[in-house]
């Protein structure tokens, strides 16, 4: 290369990356300790089969309502004898899985609808943001009720009505972010120069508008897992004897009279759920340098 | 005005009819065919075409949603299968009870949002602004069953309160009823109360920069002055803030009222999904939808009274 003479040293080259460890030091505290939480519940499900001291289905009789702190079961057990503390572990699989999940598809089907009304105006726009006016229309969590209710129980059938429910709220964010940057000059000159809409869209509108969509739709993940539990502790999850953090409020709810403090272990487990993904949202938020009013 | 609302109006028929596009959807969603399910699996395959018939399952879908729009409309939204009424009987009976609750809960989350939000605006560095914002944010992180589920225990702990329902046995009084509302409501106006002081603190900020503002400080005119100027013009703002609120409370008490088994429609859905009973779930999602299309109506209306540059929009 140095035969060509073209290596001249490049002014403003790329900086050296700081350490990864001083790259995590330098972030609030507040995303830390979101990013400390939805680790450490990340991690007790991925290593449930590895880290649960105990059956999370077969219980024994003999053990019923051990309060927390017994000796072999730390956090107690259930009406059924089960472990709670491996049943939280197994059980936060599918409720991430429930919770995540949805916003990824909804993500998918928003952006696109909300790229294509906002880009092709006319009667499509009307016709898709008006259908999804009449989504709005509905308390949230009541659609996804009739729709997973329709459905019939299961982890799926949530997902799938979650996912529905959250289409509408993306689609309109997406929609008014792609109006924002269509009126951008760049692209204006690409369409001048013969650029077709979908290269548009992929080379210059995706990528403007991926920030504040991205930190909206992680903001919506904690919403997300507090439906999803909130579906489950209705009978619209699991089915039985499979742990979810919502069956299990449900679950233990009934022995809120023998042991009272059991019955909120996994109403806590589902708000840590929902404040550490909103806390780590929030964190994205500062790092993308998107304002507040998007993301809310 | 009138012409204000009667566009208003205007614009909610088409939602409207979409909503009952969707609740009639959802009763198609239904896996299975609805005839067997209804005959049992000794029906003769005679029994399953006439009965297919007189359903009118055998018309086009279109022709079917008109025919089950015809009834709906005539307050015909199908028998609750478990409890062997009618499905709109059921739920307009819990629909009072609801609004006790939401209602007792929008005005708890109005005045603590409003109290809360002020303080945000005001004093943005003090010690109090900071831990009222902490604790906001926190408020709209916790899942609405979270606090049933805190308060509950409170209630069992505590004796202090009764643990559930809207009357003792044979009590009628307002002070009983009262003693049953503090809990559930204060429970379910968490949540909004957070969201409310949050946008109410937004809004008050942005009338504090404005210029008048400014001029008025100029002017020596005291800071008590400038807040009552402050919040007179964030009001129409609180006004939206406050009905986003009621679609969050309509899901929000569902949870709360299973937790504290008060006795509406969010109970009524509880009951309804353990028994798979189709139509009082619908009915219930249907009534609250209509409900909140309808609060928007007046949400905006009463908006455009209080604000003429709305009017002109």
């Amino acid at each position: 290369m140095s035969a060509t003479g073209l290596d001249l040293p490049i002014t403003g080259a790329r900086k050296r990356r700081r350490p990864l460890r001083r790259r995590v030091a330098a972030l609030p505290g507040s995303t830390l300790a979101g990013g400390t939480i939805v680790g450490v519940i990340v991690l007790g499900a991925v290593l449930a089969p590895v880290l649960s001291p105990d059956d999370p289905i077969v219980g024994s009789i003999s053990q019923r309502l051990f309060d927390v702190g017994s000796a072999g079961h730390v956090l107690g057990t259930d009406g059924q004898g089960r472990d709670i503390l491996s049943r939280l572990m197994w059980g936060a699989r599918p409720t991430l899985i429930a919770g995540v999940l949805p916003v990824l598809i909804a993500t998918l089907i928003g952006t696109t609808l909300g790229l294509v009304a906002a880009l092709s105006g006319g009667w499509p726009r009307t016709a898709i943001m008006r259908t999804l006016d009449v989504l709005y229309a509905f308390p949230a969590i009541l659609l996804a009720i009739a729709i997973g209710a329709a459905l019939g129980p299961g982890v799926l059938n949530a997902i799938v009505s979650l996912a529905i429910v959250l289409i509408a709220p993306i689609a309109r964010v997406a929609e008014g972010e792609v109006l924002r940057v269509r009126s951008a000059d760049f692209i204006e000159s690409a369409r001048v120069s013969g650029a077709r809409w979908s290269t548009i869209s992929r080379r210059h509108v995706l990528p403007n508008i991926a920030p504040a969509l991205t930190v909206y739709c992680t903001s919506l993940i904690g919403l997300s897992i507090v439906y999803a539990a909130g579906l489950s502790f209705l009978g619209l999850g699991v089915s039985p004897p499979t742990a979810d953090w919502g069956s299990m409020l449900n679950d233990l709810r009934q022995s809120i009279y023998d042991r009272p403090v059991l019955s909120l272990i996994p109403a806590i487990a589902i708000f840590l759920a929902s404040i550490g993904f909103n806390l780590l949202g929030d964190g994205l938020r500062r790092q993308l340098d998107v304002n507040e009013e998007v993301a809310s | 005005m009138p012409a204000f609302l009667a566009r208003r109006i205007l614009y909610a028929l088409p939602i409207l009819l979409g909503v009952s596009v969707v609740v009639f959807i959802t009763i198609k969603l239904i896996p299975g065919d609805p005839v067997s399910t209804l005959l049992g699996p000794s029906a003769t395959p005679a029994a399953k075409a006439d009965l297919t018939a007189r359903l009118g399952l055998n018309d086009p879908l279109p022709v079917q949603y008109l025919h089950w729009l015809w009834h709906a409309l005539q307050g015909d939204l199908g028998t609750s299968l478990a409890m062997g009424q009618p499905a709109l009987t059921l739920v307009t009976k819990a629909f009072g009870n609801t609004m006790v609750l939401l209602v007792t809960a929008l005005v708890i989350a109005t005045i603590g949002g409003v109290g809360f939000g002020l303080v945000l605006a005001l004093r943005p560095k003090s010690l109090l602004a900071r831990l009222v914002g902490g604790a906001s944010l926190g408020a709209i992180s916790i899942p609405q069953y979270t606090v049933a589920m805190l308060f509950l225990l409170l209630a069992v702990e505590s004796k202090a309160f009764p643990v559930g329902g809207m009357h003792s046995t044979g009590a009628t009084g307002v002070g009983d009823l009262a003693s049953h509302l503090v809990l559930p409501a204060v429970a379910a106006a968490l949540t909004p109360m957070g969201i409310v002081a949050r946008m109410f603190s937004v809004a008050v900020g942005e009338v504090l920069a404005q210029d008048f503002v400014t001029n008025m400080r100029a002017r020596g005119v005291r800071q008590p002055a400038i807040v009552r100027h402050a919040v007179h013009n964030a009001l129409p703002a609180l006004l939206t803030i406050t009905g986003l609120q009621v679609g969050y409370l309509l899901g929000g008490v569902l949870f709360v009222e299973t937790i504290f088994s008060w006795p509406g429609i969010g109970e009524l859905v509880y009951q309804a999904i353990s028994t798979r009973d189709m139509a009082l779930i619908q009915a219930g999602v249907l009534l609250s939808a209509v409900l909140l299309v309808l609060v928007n109506v007046v949400v905006d209306t009463a908006h455009a009274a209080v604000d003429p540059r709305v009017r002109a929009a």
